[in-house]
């Protein structure tokens, strides 16, 4: 039964103060989906009793089957402070005057490294994260991952320790051994945030304090959750203490000796924690008695901490009961919206600290400044983040979040994709906004218009936009800077209808398909075949799986996963290369050579980028990478598509009309950047140097015909001379697993080329952390293997790191490199064997 | 090498295989049907004929002409170095000299031309038994299996012994028998017949087997992709060797450049032949095509083309090559656009043919109003979706300036547009003065020599 209409959200909607869009972050298996619903169950969508069981926010049906989130979920809640709570909220802008309720949209994303996508997406939407993280594992791989991506966003986060009863009842945690868990967990959260945000920096300080409120406890599944705040509640009558003092007293180096009645700030023999004391114990008596069916003891105790039984409860036992009392007692919805509501920033708060990471375009636009005081009378901002499908076949709601002014049905509004820049046209649409929805889990309700701090849906924009997107209705607006994503899409397979015929409906089903997910790639290569590219095995069976089944409608063949290569250089080019013209009366005269280390990874995170101005671009190489400081101002082009990690620098002095041939090279790097010479693969890390060139003095004899194949020609002579070379996509692979297991890792990794580089015992536990570089190419059955080999205990998480040299020389037959090269030219319907260095090649 | 390539340096450097006509003078007569020949041109009283050699045959030319010359009272050129590919009838060269005929020496496309043509069909020797023996070997006389025997033209003068053999041997199957006349069921210069001499057309052979005796090149190519059989071989009479001929990985490229035709701006229809009132019907067609996906397109004649004549419009997003289907350039890879049928731009441009194809067709005749595989063009609407070529946005914008709204109506011509930002995308935008900008400095010497080596060029 939904407790509110979409009246009500929608005036809501105006008191942008009291407004929390939130993100539920964590490892795969930690608990998010559960312990949403929880929050759900609070908020009146679905009924109380049936929260822990029914995954609201996973609409999909193989998301219920197996378990786990594939696509992130939005929902609206509605929640009351209490006029006792609202003190907690100093800040003015967290709160408007006189307004108790709080409208909290938080999206639910998925564990699993192969989506991170998804929460990539996720996070850009909102402020703040809930991390949750298991109690029982600790922080892992992926809740450092998406941590690290949140502040990176300058999201906010809140951390809540989840699965206690796991704890209670498997583990059998005494008391301290519980609280120096969590201790350790809040160090470890502390840690990575204190890597990654400064705390001098816009967001302030971001760590997460138990004693603070920012930390919450308890289980997602029984439905009970409570942070030191609803303790000391309890406590601070009978104490007579600030509540605010007795919330710092119950954490940390805080013990009381109930004899003497005394605080002390180190243990001793007579004293006890005050967190084991006064929080852990009741909830350990509670489960000790109900678990043991102490009868007599329950009844007492459920006097003392306040709970009735209802009728219809009254007769349960065992673990069945004690859900009923925890769930009363602690309340796991008023706990955390709580937490949500004083400690995640409102939207004014937070727009005023992330507008400068959002926006591209000036600092002091009407756009920006509409999205730093978050002004719904300012100009339209809005990003596109994601599409989701509709029950119409083919159609997508545009998700995403107002920045700045209103969105409003019926409205005219640009649309811009990510290739826009401003001042022209390309990737640009002026068209009407046909509807904006609200989207809540399952259901979407149509609301007139949405202002800025909201998350909504759009209806009538999915066409013109293939993933994300900024929709606006200031004419000078530039991009929302787009998403950067943890993960990439290396691993392929090729698709194919198992009926022939049935190609136009497999072309319209992976058009559908790359818009459904914010990552996959469906790429119809040169070869004429269609390419699916996704993060990782699992998120490419998802895919293929929604293809066949939602998107294409049709059987379809697969080939087994393969990796994409990348053509490189290993030396510098052993001769000076030259080329002629057609014509023979021009020549080129260049040279490759491979790239110092880490600048190919320089121009794909965008640290050197073709858009820089020329002298930083060039101070930035001279001291990082010792080039030349005036060839490193020539700097003529980035490849391929302009922005590639290869470059072609002018080194030459003093030609004549070299300007005027320019661009013309420029189309010929372009070129042979996007189809290199050993097997028509993207180049990688190669800088080509022009030394010098004749040309023909008439311009009619130096024209784009002459030139363009000429620079191509040219280049692949280059290639040829520098010991080409093959690279390949490497994983990052952490494996958690207890020690007995750690030798059959090794055993596994051996056989697929991984290499271990570190290997440590996580604190307190048993258990192992294995880090390894893994080729993407070894790592299909990756899973299986390391589970038979290592008894089922070793989990393997995955996530694209680098690429590396593929070893061998790809010219030298019965080489590797030589099979994958052969491989990709017979699938490209290219001549096989070697190409030849005399085609390309010319002699004075 | 009737077909055109690409490499200039392949023609100048080329071999030709040039027989030794001394010692086959004797059968010169009957090798090029010169007693034909010249009862062709009597009956139909031609008064000014071509003759029309391929470069290999130039060195028996003159022989012919003196043989012809001797039988019949005509006016006779010799035409040779064809402006396009010497397998078509080179009308345009005829029509200098005012001829009323030609007569073709050479492999032939058997494409159509708007001047009466002799066609002289090479001869070469066939062992038709060893050949039919080699054919017994591969395929049995099973009675359910339908076969279809293809040959190369070349062998047309041993056809009576072949058809002999071959309805011997496989007495349900069929013969596809060179045909010069124009007839309802030829295609492509073939007619195919059963036993019994009744005529059927290409689309009976949907589950034949078609076998081709000669030797792998573009004729046999064409074959293959444009008839829609169960299986293709190839039998290499000299090696009598059978091969499988699978185009599977050929189409799916074909396919690709579909889709390309659909995010290209800007088309460049390549006229690389000019015989025949076909040729104007389809560059008009082509130029319609483009113009209601509201696709810019340019007319390019570049005489033979080659990979710098066509760079040279960098603008050019894609070429579409009106030419006689015997020649490679459409799968060359060396271009930096890509080159396509017409028939494949009509499929990405029409909405209203079938989008997925599985047999090709070569010959753009067939395209043509009243021919076999014609398609009307509609108007088609505005639409938007992804390519999953670039991955990006790619919108068909129509122009809507026909409506009778007598409001300003907003310029909106797409294909120039995407061709003015091309443009500004260059850095290269002419001299400039850039006065009191640059340093003065003494003259300093500057090359010399001739473009094609400086003497002061570096090493």
């Amino acid at each position: 039964m939904v407790n509110f209409t979409v009246d009500e959200i929608r005036a809501m909607m105006d008191k942008k103060r009291n407004i929390r869009n939130m993100s539920v972050i964590a490892h795969v298996d930690h608990g998010k989906s559960t312990l949403t619903d929880s929050l759900v169950s609070k908020a009146g969508i679905i009924a109380g009793a049936r929260a822990g069981e029914t995954r609201f926010t996973d609409t999909r049906k193989d998301e219920q089957d197996r378990c786990i989130t594939i696509k992130s979920t939005a929902i609206s809640m509605f929640f009351e402070l209490e006029e006792k709570d609202l003190v907690f909220i100093t800040n003015a802008d967290q709160r408007e005057k006189s307004e108790k309720g709080f409208l909290i949209n938080l999206i639910d994303s998925p564990g699993h490294v192969d989506f991170s996508s998804e929460v990539t997406a996720a996070l850009r939407v909102t402020d703040g994260a809930l991390v949750v993280v298991d109690c029982v594992s600790g922080v892992c791989v992926q809740t450092e991952t998406v941590l690290r991506q949140a502040i990176a966003e300058r999201i906010k986060p809140i951390l809540f320790m989840n699965k206690m009863d796991r704890a209670l009842l498997e583990l059998q945690l005494e008391a301290e051994e519980l609280y120096q868990t969590f201790q350790r967990i809040v160090e470890n959260v502390n840690v990575i945030i204190a890597t990654y945000n400064d705390d001098g920096g816009p967001m302030g300080e971001v760590r997460v304090d138990p004693s603070k409120g920012s930390v919450g406890f308890g289980s997602g599944l029984h439905g009970w959750a409570f942070t030191l705040k609803q303790f000391s509640e309890m406590y601070a009558d009978k104490f007579k203490i600030d509540l605010v003092k007795l919330m710092n007293r119950l954490w940390g180096e805080n013990f009381f000796n109930a004899k003497t009645k005394k605080w002390a700030k180190q243990k001793d023999n007579e004293n006890k924690r005050s967190f084991c004391m006064y929080v852990l114990d009741p909830i350990y008596k509670v489960f000790d008695a109900i678990m043991n069916f102490k009868k007599e003891e329950i009844d007492g105790l459920l006097k003392k901490i306040g709970v009735t039984i209802k009728h219809e409860d009254a007769d349960k036992d065992g673990k069945a009961l004690l859900k009923v009392v925890m769930r009363s007692w602690l309340p796991a919805g008023e706990a955390l919206l709580q937490m949500i509501a004083i400690h995640l920033p409102s939207p004014v708060v937070a727009q005023k600290y992330r507008m400068e990471m959002l926006y591209e375009g000036p600092h002091d636009d009407e756009a920006a400044i509409g999205i730093k005081s978050c002004d719904p009378e300012a100009p339209l901002m809005m990003y596109v983040s994601k599409m989701v499908p509709t029950s119409d076949k083919g159609r997508f709601y545009a998700f995403g979040r107002v920045f700045s002014g209103k969105v409003v049905t019926g409205q005219k509004a640009r649309i811009m994709g990510p290739n826009f820049t401003p001042g022209k046209k390309e990737d640009l649409y002026e068209k009407t906004i046909q509807r904006t929805i609200l989207m809540m889990g399952r259901y979407v309700e149509a609301i007139e218009d949405v202002p800025c701090g909201n998350i909504c849906g759009l209806v009538g924009v999915d066409q013109f936009l293939v993933k994300t997107g900024t929709i606006t209705t200031f004419k000078n607006a530039h991009n929302m800077k787009v998403m950067k994503f943890s993960v990439s899409p290396v691993v392929r397979v090729a698709v194919e209808p198992k009926n022939p015929a049935d190609l136009p409906k497999l072309v319209e089903g992976l058009k559908r398909l790359a818009k459904s997910d914010p990552m996959v790639q469906c790429i119809n290569e040169e070869s004429g075949e269609h390419i699916v590219a996704g993060a990782g095995e699992l998120h490419l069976e998802i895919c293929l799986k929604d293809l066949e089944e939602d998107h294409a409608c049709i059987p379809i063949k697969k080939s087994d996963p393969v990796v994409s290569y990348r053509e490189t250089v290993a030396e510098e080019s052993d001769q000076m290369c030259l080329s002629k013209s057609p014509n023979k009366h021009n020549r080129l005269f260049m040279k490759a050579q491979p790239m110092p280390d880490g600048l190919p990874e320089d121009i794909d995170e965008g640290r050197v980028n073709p858009r820089d101005d020329f002298k930083t671009r060039a101070r930035y190489l001279t001291d990082k990478y010792e080039y030349d400081v005036t060839e490193a101002r020539k700097i003529w082009c980035f490849g391929p598509e302009g922005t590639g990690p290869n470059i072609m620098v002018d080194c030459s002095k003093g030609v004549q009309y070299l300007n005027e041939i320019k661009d013309s090279v420029v189309a010929g790097f372009q070129w042979a950047a996007k189809e290199g010479v050993m097997a028509e693969e993207n180049l990688r890390g190669v800088r080509f140097n022009i030394y010098d060139v004749t040309l023909h003095t008439d311009a009619i004899h130096r024209g784009g015909g002459q030139i363009i194949p000429t620079t191509r020609r040219c280049l692949y002579a280059c290639l040829l001379t520098a010991q080409p070379r093959l690279m390949e996509p490497v994983y990052l692979c952490e494996i958690q697993c207890p020690e007995v297991a750690v030798g059959g890792i090794y055993g596994v990794l051996n056989r697929r080329r991984g290499h271990v580089f570190e290997e440590s015992q996580v604190a307190g536990t048993p258990m192992f952390v294995v880090k390894a570089y893994l080729p993407v190419n070894e790592s299909f059955g990756f899973t299986a293997d390391l589970r038979s080999n290592t008894g089922g205990q070793a989990f393997p998480q995955c996530v694209f790191d680098h690429w590396q040299v593929l070893p061998g020389d790809p010219c030298e037959p019965a080489s590797k490199p030589y099979v994958v090269v052969q491989e990709t030219r017979k699938r490209k319907g290219l001549k096989e064997g070697l190409p030849d260095l005399n085609q390309y090649l010319d002699k004075l | 090498m009737a077909n055109f390539t690409t490499d200039g340096k392949l023609c100048i450097e080329r071999e030709l295989e040039i027989s030794n006509t001394e010692e086959q003078f004797e059968d010169l007569i009957s090798r090029f049907d010169i007693v034909e020949t010249c009862q062709w041109i009597t009956n139909n009283n031609f008064k000014t004929v071509c003759l029309q050699f391929p470069d290999e045959l130039l060195s028996v030319s003159a022989k012919i002409y003196e043989e012809i010359k001797k039988k019949v009272e005509v006016d006779l050129y010799i035409l040779g170095d064809t402006s396009y590919a010497s397998c078509c009838v080179d009308s345009v060269a005829a029509m200098h000299v005012r001829g009323n005929a030609v007569v073709h020496y050479g492999h032939t496309c058997f494409s159509k031309s708007n001047i009466p043509v002799f066609t002289v069909l090479p001869k070469k020797h066939l062992d038709v038994e060893e050949t039919i023996k080699t054919l017994l070997q591969h395929f049995n006389t099973d009675d359910n299996v339908k076969l279809c025997l293809f040959y190369d033209a070349e062998f047309e003068h041993c056809i009576e012994s072949i058809s002999k053999h071959w309805f011997q041997s496989y007495p349900k199957s069929y013969i596809s028998f060179v045909e010069i006349e124009e007839k309802p069921n030829r295609f492509l210069g073939r007619v195919i017949r059963n036993k019994d001499g009744e005529e059927f057309s290409v689309e009976d052979l949907t589950d034949c087997i078609c076998i081709h005796i000669g030797s792998r090149g573009q004729t046999v190519f064409n074959y293959s992709v444009s008839i829609a059989a169960s299986e293709w071989y190839l039998l290499d009479p000299d090696t009598r060797t059978v091969d499988r001929l699978e185009e599977t990985v050929w189409f799916k490229r074909r396919r690709f450049l579909v889709e390309k035709c659909k995010d290209a701006n800007v088309v460049g229809i390549l006229v690389c032949k000019l015989a025949g009132a076909e040729t104007k019907d389809i560059i008009s067609r082509m130029k319609q095509l483009c113009k209601v996906n509201g696709k810019k397109s340019y007319i390019v004649s570049v005489g033979k083309p080659n990979v710098a004549k066509l760079a040279n419009f960098p603008e050019i997003d894609i070429y579409v090559m009106i030419a006689c289907p015997e020649n490679d350039l459409y799968s060359a890879r060396d271009f930096y656009k890509p080159i396509v049928y017409p028939y494949e731009l009509e499929v990405a441009l029409n909405a209203n043919r079938e989008p997925y194809f599985a047999t090709h067709i070569t010959d753009y005749d067939q395209l043509l109003p009243g021919r076999r595989n014609h398609c009307e063009i509609d108007h088609i609407k505005e639409t938007m979706d992804v390519s999953l070529i670039t991955g990006k946005i790619r919108e068909t914008k129509v122009d809507t300036n026909e409506g009778t709204s007598t409001e300003l109506a907003e310029k909106q011509n797409w294909a120039l547009e995407s061709i003015g930002q091309s443009l500004q995308d260059r850095t290269w935008t002419g001299l400039e003065q850039n006065l009191g900008g640059t340093e003065v400095k003494k003259a300093e010497e500057g090359r010399k020599g001739i473009p094609l080596q400086y003497s002061n060029e570096p090493e």
